[in-house]
């Protein structure tokens, strides 16, 4: 089922690449244009995306409950984090998602947190002194 | 003598302090990163990709030290198949087969010994193929028209996947899904916006290396928190701190036997490393059949597949140096490299910058000497990684992408652009899509095109021009017989599946 589901996705995916395509305009000089590739990709990815649908394999074990709890944490918290990076600076945030990742990993509290202040001032160290990448030390409302 | 003048050319080059260091540094942290259950090579060198634009490498020295590192993650990635009985990637499942359970027997020094004898011999075989063919390959490479190249990566897409691959359709449209990826962004000949959505973050498409990072390492993190419930897995342990040189050399033959059959997968664009250890594991089964006891520990069943795997790892380098079109995951991560560098690779390589090349060439043979020193005496010391808790490696992990990322473009942009890679990544792997011809595809599809366009601008737009040189039509025939087989195969094995079931 997955498959099938995944396979019109795609199929829509395809349809839609093709069709818009067809609205940059092709240019002097050049007499492919900008549209023909994109047009060549989606008529076969289009079949493929077909096979999917029609002849679908098994149903791969999706995980769920507990595990697919973590997973939508993790990613949660990798959005969070890459959002509030710049606001928070790096050491303070990522001192807070390396902790919460630990937990999410299912270390303890004291280990998580050791391990997040060790991780921040290490990776801080690193990049921003030893290899020149200037990363925000400060969050933004105290600078 | 050209070529020895070359090579010692490149090993001018390589020998001095910094490249040395680099090399050695390469070579370690491979190792080590290539151990780490879970992190097989091609994250390895994604994550440390930018580290070496963060160092300010020039090109010969980024590219020497992301080769050892991929060597070194080669050599590494036996260590937690034979240890925890966990392949690193796809081309080290064949080492679990023979290496785990003569582990488990209590002879897990000797197997590792074994493993990294084999490494040397297929990697230094493989170094020396790539000395005497790749410049012989980058000549015949002048010859290649726009069209031709246009053939050739129609090729490596349609054989990706190799023969082993378990839907070769799924393959296919995983290629075309990164083509597609690829079409983000100006358009270079003409300067139209596809797919942009209005977005000047997207002008510039997808940076193939965040892309990349967010593929593997990424996803890597989602797939570990599926199991993470069930604890981590125990280490054998490690029996005599040093094996006698006699058990060393258990893996005989099967070592050379598996360098030349890795070799030759590894040449063929597109079927890399996994290919070299599956065949190679086959062939031995069938040549020493008669009184082996393969699957049960098996010198040869271990020496033959990594012996295999590294000499296609090797081999891989041939395609991705001479014609730009890499023969594997990891090859294709360091084609990523070499764009994102600045240099075009292909057959002017080896007119244009023939230092980068052979000084390249002359580290990998320093780095299998060096891998081999640190492999057996210093083996101790990469187990103990394996002990190294989950918590704090995969938080390092996530980390170092994230800050390498950012080290790039300095944008929380492209950081969200890899978080979504990452997720995507994760939904492809379920559904049993492989993840190496997006890779491709996106890395190739910029250049696929262009050589389109070159081409149908010399015949004035006409198709004919693709299909009306030798070499183009050549190439068109082992695509078509490689797809053929993957296909044959593939309905093979379903129909198998079937009957079984039914």
């Amino acid at each position: 089922m997955t498959d099938r589901i995944v396979g019109l996705f795609l199929l829509a995916i395809s349809i839609w690449y093709g069709v818009t395509a067809g609205d940059y305009e092709a240019s002097f000089g050049d007499p492919l244009g900008p549209a023909a590739f994109p047009i060549m990709l989606s008529v076969p990815a289009a079949i493929l995306s077909l096979t999917m649908i029609i002849r679908p394999d098994e149903e791969p074990a999706w995980v769920t409950g507990k595990p697919l709890l973590l997973q939508v944490g993790a990613v949660s918290l990798l959005l969070a984090y890459a959002g509030f990076l710049e606001v928070l600076g790096f050491p303070l945030a990522t001192f807070i998602a390396v902790a919460l990742l630990g937990r999410i990993l299912r270390s303890s509290w004291p280990k998580s947190i050791a391990s997040a202040a060790i991780m921040s001032a290490f990776l801080f160290l690193a990049f921003d002194k030893l290899l020149g990448l200037p990363l925000p030390l400060l969050p933004e409302f105290v600078s | 003598m050209d070529m020895l003048s070359a090579l010692a050319q490149g090993f001018a080059v390589a020998i001095t302090p910094t490249n040395l260091a680099l090399a050695l540094f390469g070579c370690f942290a491979g190792t080590l990163i290539g151990a780490l259950p879970g992190l097989g090579p091609v994250n390895g060198v994604a994550i440390l990709i930018p580290l070496a634009f963060s160092l300010g490498l020039e090109p010969t020295s980024a590219l020497i030290m992301l080769s050892c590192i991929y060597y070194g993650c080669m050599y590494g990635g036996r260590i937690s198949s034979i240890m925890l009985n966990i392949p690193g990637d796809e081309p080290a499942i064949m080492t679990t087969l023979d290496g785990y359970p003569m582990a488990r027997a209590g002879k897990a020094s000797e197997a590792l010994a074994i493993s990294a004898v084999a490494s040397f011999i297929g990697a230094t075989f493989a170094t020396i193929g790539l000395t005497l063919f790749a410049p012989l390959l980058a000549k015949a490479a002048i010859y290649f028209g726009p069209a031709d190249y246009f053939a050739l990566y129609v090729m490596a897409f349609a054989t990706i996947g190799g023969i082993t691959s378990v839907n070769p359709f799924k393959t296919l449209l995983a290629a075309f899904i990164g083509l597609m990826i690829a079409s983000v962004g100006l358009d270079p000949a003409t300067g139209t916006a596809r797919y942009t959505a209005g977005s000047f973050h997207l002008y510039d498409g997808f940076d193939p290396i965040v892309a990349i990072v967010g593929l593997f390492a990424i996803s890597e993190v989602l797939v570990y928190l599926e199991r993470v419930h069930q604890g981590q897995e125990k280490m054998v342990p490690l029996g005599r701190a040093l094996p006698r040189f006699k058990d060393m050399m258990a893996g005989g033959w099967a070592n050379l036997r598996g360098s030349v059959i890795g070799f030759v997968c590894g040449i063929l664009p597109g079927a890399g490393a996994s290919l070299g250890a599956f065949m190679s594991y086959i062939a031995e089964q069938r040549w020493s059949a008669k009184d082996g006891r393969f699957g049960e520990g098996d010198p040869r069943g271990i020496a033959a597949p990594e012996a295999g795997n590294n000499a296609a790892s090797g081999g891989a380098l041939i395609p991705m140096l001479t014609l730009g079109v890499p023969g594997s995951g990891t090859t294709a991560v360091m084609l990523a490299l070499l764009i994102s560098l600045n240099i075009q690779p292909g057959p002017l390589l080896f007119d244009r910058q023939p230092d980068l090349v052979w000084g390249l060439i002359a580290a990998l043979y320093i780095a299998n000497i060096a891998l081999l020193i640190m492999n057996i005496p210093m083996i101790g010391l990469f187990t103990r990684m394996l002990s190294m808790p989950q918590w704090v490696l995969m938080p390092f992990v996530v980390m170092v992408s994230f800050l390498g990322v950012y080290s790039i473009s300095h944008s929380t942009f492209d950081l969200f652009v890899m978080v979504g890679f990452g997720v995507m990544g994760y939904i492809l792997r379920m559904l049993g899509i492989s993840l190496v011809p997006v890779i491709l595809g996106l890395l190739l599809g910029a250049d696929m095109e262009n050589n389109l366009r070159r081409a149908l601008s010399i015949s004035n737009g006409d198709f004919q021009i693709l299909f009306s040189s030798p070499i183009a039509l050549t190439l068109y025939a082992i695509t078509a017989t490689m797809l053929g087989l993957a296909f044959l195969l593939a309905f093979r094995s379903r129909r198998r599946a079937r009957a079984t079931a039914g």
